[in-house]
């Protein structure tokens, strides 16, 4: 045991030793352009007319009053709702019928995550190419019985809802992953009890698993939520922001101020408040986790 | 027990069950089926419903995609990704197993710190890092690109490689720096291999994050190091969309990424969740 403590102090100093780089590397690469986008948030600064260095509160001012800036953060917020709830739902439903109802579909799990690697471009554009009616098979197969689909991409909550859809395409895998991850630690013990009291599968799983699921549906959800306030080449490839600016979320209208409109700091400050929004869902998220860590 | 079951006796809820997991298994496939028709249809047959001539189907996409900018492309985006990676993992590593086996006071407002930067809005650093590389001449270059990648790749490394190397016992590192190992052997020859999954998910992770980025490519980019992400953009004009090549490069960008995930996809998983559970 005393040979093991005269080691502690030299561990110590080689582990402050390792971990020096990446404290560094992390202040460089990361906090530094973070303290750069406040910078500039407070400063104004224009690709056209130039820096002012001067501090203001200006750029804050203007966005209380920006309504295409009100309007990105309903849209902001439809997308995320809407694309969680069904990423969650479809994940959910597919892990536990993997898991619970057809377990000799099992197999399938490696064809429900391929999604999840194909690259967000290509989402954009194969979801895209499905919903150019003169192209897409869908609209094809239901002119077959003289059904017309609707162009999606043409109005306000289609445009929102073919975003969900090539969203949720892409991200269900995650929470089919996590979920399953979650299922396969449930103990089997619990629905076996409640199978032999005579409760039917259905009731096993809203009563038992959905309780026992929660946490980790949960951080899923909270998870995916911030993911979601990022979106970006879905919007950009699908929509470019359209019709109109139906689909200009927050992110998206911080990427249209600073590089189309050459107003970096006021994009700067747009980035500032996304940043608040995803710290404070994040402290949230690490806050619970603390307290199901220690339950 | 309830009394069991004949093998066929049909059930309207195990039906309702499979039917459930047909549509959802459909939604997952359509994309994928439909982008590898798109790439093999003829340009003259694009618009005609595949069942109307399901045997016009073509190579030529292909070799007109060979024929443009795409394939330097694909090698830019595999350059900067593996160097990002490569540079994340020798510098993050370490930091994630001090963070994991030293002891020190700071590790909350570590732990809370990679949190807020791995969910912290790109945009957020892309403008200043536009800035910057606008002023001093980093835009479209290579080391530009891989900086900026830097910022995903980074907090993400350094927070899961704590996270899989936390669960290395303390008394094996103990063990082999008694036995006279050095630290670097110790690392090389005991923590490494034991760690090996969980380290190699961090890394098929980190590098699945740059080489699938966009929107760092978009700003940075411009033509001499543009990444495959962002020259897919290329076959798309006001004029018109070619599907063909579109479909095609889809494919090709999706096509390394998907043996990974396939076969790390357990590891992937403790990775993840690891980033989610903290």
């Amino acid at each position: 045991m005393s040979q093991v403590m005269g080691v502690q102090p030299v561990l110590q100093r080689s582990y402050r030793m390792m971990l020096m780089p990446a404290v560094l590397a992390v202040l460089i690469f990361a906090v530094l352009p973070l303290l750069g986008m406040f910078v500039l948030a407070f400063t104004s600064f224009d690709l056209v007319k130039g820096w002012d260095t001067g501090f203001t509160l200006k750029n804050f001012v203007k966005l209380t009053d920006d309504k295409r800036f009100i309007a990105s953060i309903w849209v902001m917020l439809s997308l995320s709702v809407f694309g969680v709830i069904a990423q969650v739902a479809a994940g959910t439903a597919i892990a536990v019928g993997l898991e619970k109802i057809i377990p000799r579909w099992r197999f399938l799990r490696g064809i429900f995550v391929v999604p999840f690697v194909v690259p967000h471009v290509a989402v954009a554009l194969v979801w895209l190419s499905l919903f150019t009616p003169t192209l897409s098979p869908i609209n094809a197969f239901f002119d077959l019985f003289g059904i017309t689909v609707p162009a999606l991409l043409t109005t306000r909550w289609g445009a929102i809802s073919a975003i969900v859809i090539a969203d949720t395409w892409a991200s269900f895998p995650f929470v089919m992953l996590l979920i399953l991850a979650a299922l396969q630690g449930i103990s089997s013990d619990l629905d076996e009890a409640a199978s032999i009291d005579g409760a039917s599968k259905i009731q096993v799983f809203w009563r038992i698993t959905l309780p026992l699921l929660k946490p980790a549906l949960l951080m899923v959800a909270l998870f995916r939520f911030i993911e979601t306030i990022k979106h970006f080449p879905l919007i950009y490839v699908m929509t470019n922001g359209g019709p109109g600016r139906a689909t200009q979320a927050t992110n998206y209208y911080a990427f249209i101020q600073t590089f189309q409109n050459s107003k970096v700091s006021y994009g700067a400050s747009i980035a500032v408040f996304l940043f608040i929004f995803a710290a404070a869902i994040s402290f949230w998220v690490a806050r619970m986790n603390a307290r199901i860590s220690d339950a | 027990m309830r009394k069991p079951k004949g093998k066929h006796d049909f059930s309207w809820k195990q039906a309702a069950g499979v039917t459930m997991m047909l549509a959802l298994l459909f939604f997952a496939l359509l994309p994928i089926i439909w982008s590898f028709i798109l790439a093999l249809r003829p340009e003259n047959r694009l618009f005609e419903p595949i069942w109307e001539s399901p045997t016009a189907l073509t190579l030529g996409n292909i070799r007109n995609l060979a024929g443009t900018g795409f394939p330097h492309a694909l090698f830019n985006s595999f350059v900067t990704a593996t160097v990002s990676t490569i540079l994340a993992v020798i510098i993050g590593v370490p930091g994630g197993f001090a963070l994991a086996k030293g002891r020190s006071s700071r590790k909350f407002v570590a732990s809370w710190a990679l949190l807020l930067l791995r969910m912290a809005p790109p945009v957020g650093f892309v403008i200043p890092l536009f800035i910057l590389y606008l002023n001093v001449g980093l835009l479209d270059t290579w080391v530009g690109l891989i900086g900026a990648y830097m910022v995903l790749t980074l907090p993400l490394v350094v927070w899961s490689s704590w996270t899989s190397l936390s669960q290395i016992p303390d008394e094996l590192i103990e063990a082999a720096l008694l036995d006279g190992a050095t630290m670097a052997q110790a690392l090389r020859r005991v923590v490494i291999p034991a760690a090996r999954p969980g380290l190699v998910a961090t890394a098929v992770l980190a590098f699945l994050l740059t080489w699938n980025d966009f929107f760092f490519a978009l700003v940075i980019t411009r033509s001499d190091t543009v990444t495959a992400p962002v020259a897919i953009m290329n076959f798309v004009s006001y004029a018109s969309v070619d599907w063909g090549s579109i479909a095609i490069a889809s494919i090709l960008l999706t096509l390394p990424t998907v043996p990974v995930i396939v076969f790390a996809n357990k590891y992937i998983v403790q990775s993840m969740g690891g980033a989610v559970k903290g």
